[in-house]
């Protein structure tokens, strides 16, 4: 693994990422309105919103491809006012990065290693060690043209790397992939931010891969930020300003789906039992009692889970409605929607 | 004080490159262009085109300088075409295919990446200039005009081309997709190559103007009357302002948008593209219609027909048998037999091709001095004036002489006076061998191929060849 030595970096500074009040607009369309945050070394941080919220216009401001009407961002102690000195110490894999087909991955990766200032030699051996990490080592001397869209995604990743950033920006970057290239290239930004002690700042449109993988969530709403702060909070604080109907849903095998319907329909607290999404091992249950997040309810789940184990009933899932970050941002992002 | 008060100078130093940005750029431009074969795909093309035309001229038997100035025409058009169309897609192209932005987020000087690409484009050139020496060689068949004719091509040329693709590249940068530079690029293409290819008269008004403003046709005028009329380069230097004034003007504009490259076409926010497209309609509707519409001013003039019939020219040849590339020498005498003065005096060569009479030579061609004038001639004097024709084309030609009086004004006319002819007959220039020019109009491409054969054979080598994963 390659470590992040051949560039100064000031590891002492907590914050790596820091922005105030950045506002956009693009003649009367309001892009961004006072877009704050900041961002922890080897933390990843999610952008969250429905389409024309605002996240690739901040995605562009934050890695100097535009510039912001108001406000101001430092990355690694290097004001917005210095975009050239950021860029050095920023990685970015953009949404639908093209590719020089007539090249190969390393002449591509060696060729911007040299454009970051490596010698020639240097910026080869580092591209031959990045391939390595993003796993394309055998298919280093092929030609871009005949990598797979997932090949090309992971090579991206290793272009956002070349220069050994302190800051990654990955705008979808795992749009197109198959569920296996996906799970792959989230552990790849995974293991960049842990190993690397590099903060990451990731794009995307599935909810889960940012539950999964992020430590902190924005949310971008028609330019404002609408939540932010861990993932686990921003879900937390939703759902105590927010009365969801306390309901759970339970799938079990098909052969113990009568059996559980009787035992849940014997215990108290318990309105009813349907279906749900019309999948008759999957049970939609509504109680009674305090909205969710309640202990009194907590206490509640317990027992409804505990009798189902007493009746030796398998559960193969058991979920809470509005506890996941998709409701969360389905409810703050409504209005969108709608 | 702001964090970013706090750096350290030490962080905000330019990052230091071992090879310049520019360098980097162009070599990796270069290997797109040349390796990738698209360079060599557009100079198989140029070179089948040379060969196409100079195999044409082997059996057109034209003087040596006209065909070698022909050639150098259409070699230089071509020319600017290929600069014009690689740079129309430097940056647009970038943009469309979803690269340019990996290259901005780099903190390379976007001046830089101007630069590389500007080389790269301009390689293109001297390329296609070498190329066109061995068919300028076949055609100049030892005549002293091939030595003039590689110097003034390369000069020219050069400066030629660096104007032509500053237009395609500043279309480039202003353009968010291919279509459009291309579009925009190829209409000023043609639009300053539509004149440059029809005879002076038709498309000028009187002093040459919209020539003279035409780069190509500007140059091609002061290459036509140093190559093939002899006339000395100081005479003409003047038409070569217009080439120069496109290089610097869009050197200057490239060099002032480069620093300003961004992600989307133009400066972003700003309507100068949109000024810059309006202003270039209004410049092709206004160039149209100052080519279009010559003036032709219908005036009812007073015939003064005043001592007409005291003046005399004669000439002193009455014919002449040639071969083509011969130079023909006569005198003309101009004789005032009257009493008074006479007014000043236009003394004008004519030319009629007596088996094509609708084919009218054009003088400029063939006498690098076709009028001269005389201020007044006392009574009974008369003056000698001499002549020097260059036989520039096979056939039957009658010379005239015609002596015009001047008017003594506004309103009023004069009667010319013609001389008896001079029966040139031009006979074929017979030392040009077709099959000489075909084995190099064949040989030319040939060899381009193999260049380009083992060109991609050696990247194959370079690379591993596998297929999709």
């Amino acid at each position: 693994m390659i470590q992040n030595s051949d560039f100064t970096r000031s590891g002492s500074r907590t914050e790596i990422l820091v922005a105030e009040g950045l506002h956009k607009s693009y003649g009367p369309r309001k892009a961004l309105q006072g877009l704050t945050f900041s961002l922890k070394a080897g933390h990843i941080l999610g952008f969250l919103g429905p389409n024309g919220a605002g996240k690739t216009t901040s995605i562009r401001i934050l890695t100097t491809m535009l510039e912001p009407e108001a406000g101001h961002f430092v990355i690694d102690g290097i004001g917005s006012e210095y975009p050239e000195q950021i860029r050095h110490r920023i990685g970015v894999l953009p949404e639908n990065l093209g590719f020089p087909q007539q090249m190969t991955g390393l002449e591509y990766l060696t060729y911007f290693g040299e454009l970051y200032g490596r010698p020639t030699a240097a910026a080869r051996a580092y591209a031959l060690g990045l391939l390595e990490n993003v796993g394309m080592q055998q298919r280093a001397k092929s030609l871009i043209a005949s990598y797979s869209h997932g090949m090309r995604q992971r090579l991206g990743v290793a272009r956002a790397l070349v220069n050994d950033p302190i800051v990654v920006f990955l705008d979808e970057p795992t749009l197109g992939l198959d569920l296996r290239g996906r799970q792959e290239l989230l552990e790849l930004i995974q293991r960049i931010a842990r190993e690397r002690n590099t903060a990451v700042v990731l794009c995307s449109h599935l909810l889960s891969e940012i539950e999964g993988i992020c430590d902190d969530v924005i949310i971008l709403n028609l330019g404002y930020v609408v939540a932010k702060g861990p993932v686990a909070e921003v879900i937390g604080r939703v759902q105590q300003n927010v009365v969801l109907r306390n309901v759970l849903l339970i799938q079990v095998p098909a052969e113990a789906v009568t059996r559980a319907r009787q035992a849940l329909e014997a215990m108290p607290h318990i309105i009813s039992v349907t279906p749900s999404n019309g999948l008759a091992d999957h049970m939609r249950l509504e109680l009674m009692g305090a909205p969710n997040g309640d202990s009194a309810n907590e206490q509640l789940n317990n027992r409804i889970l505990s009798a189902l184990i007493r009746a030796k009933i398998p559960i193969l899932r058991f979920e809470v409605e509005g506890g996941r970050l998709q409701d969360v941002f389905l409810h703050l992002t409504e209005d969108v929607i709608r | 004080m702001s964090n970013s008060q706090n750096a350290s100078l030490s962080l905000l130093k330019a990052p230091r490159f071992e090879l310049p940005a520019w360098w980097l750029v162009l070599r990796r431009e270069l290997a797109d262009l040349w390796i990738s074969g698209k360079g060599l795909n557009l100079l198989l093309i140029y070179s089948v085109l040379l060969g196409i035309i100079a195999y044409a001229y082997s059996f057109s038997p034209e003087h040596p300088p006209e065909a070698v100035y022909e050639m150098l025409k259409n070699s230089m058009a071509f020319s600017m075409f290929m600069g014009l169309s690689i740079a129309a897609d430097s940056l647009s192209g970038e943009r469309e295919r979803a690269t340019l932005e990996s290259l901005l987020l780099t903190p390379v000087d976007r001046r830089h990446v101007i630069i590389g690409k500007f080389l790269t484009a301009l390689s293109i050139w001297p390329a296609a200039y070498i190329l066109s020496i061995p068919h300028l060689y076949m055609l100049a068949q030892g005549h002293q005009v091939l030595g003039l004719a590689l110097l003034w091509s390369a000069l020219t040329g050069t400066v030629l081309v660096i104007g032509y693709i500053g237009v395609g590249m500043l279309s480039s940068f202003f353009s968010g997709t291919n279509k459009v530079s291309y579009f925009v690029s190829l209409a000023i293409y043609a639009l300053l190559l539509v004149p440059a290819e029809l005879p002076g008269d038709a498309v000028d008004v009187e002093g040459g103007i919209v020539q003279w403003i035409n780069p190509m046709s500007a140059v091609n005028h002061f290459l036509s009357q140093h190559l093939v009329n002899y006339r000395p380069a100081a005479e003409y230097w003047t038409w070569l302002i217009s080439s120069l004034v496109l290089a610097i003007v869009t050197l200057s504009l490239l060099g002032y948008a480069g620093a300003n490259l961004h992600l989307e076409a133009g400066s972003p926010g700003s309507t100068l593209w949109m000024k810059l497209r309006r202003a270039i309609g209004l410049a092709m509707i206004l160039a149209w219609m100052v080519t279009s519409l010559t003036p032709s001013p219908v005036y009812a003039f007073q015939v003064d027909q005043a001592q007409v019939e005291d003046l005399n020219i004669s000439i002193d040849i009455e014919s002449r048998l040639v071969k083509m590339g011969d130079t023909v020498e006569f005198e003309t005498n101009v004789t005032n037999n009257g009493q008074q003065n006479s007014p000043p005096l236009i003394v004008a060569m004519n030319l009629t091709d007596l088996h094509a009479p609708g084919n009218v030579p054009d003088v400029e061609d063939w006498a690098s001095q076709q009028t001269q004038s005389i201020d007044s001639l006392a009574a009974g004097k008369s003056v000698n004036l001499g002549w020097t024709i260059n036989s520039i084309m096979e056939g039957d030609y009658m010379v005239s002489m015609v002596l015009i009086p001047e008017p003594t004004g506004a309103g009023t006319t004069s009667h010319p006076l013609a001389s008896s002819g001079l029966h040139l007959t031009v006979a074929p220039f017979v030392s040009l061998k077709p099959e000489g020019v075909l084995s190099i109009a064949i040989g030319e491409p040939a060899l381009l191929l193999v260049i380009t054969y083992s060109v991609h054979r050696r990247r194959r080598q370079q690379i591993d060849v596998g297929g999709s994963s």
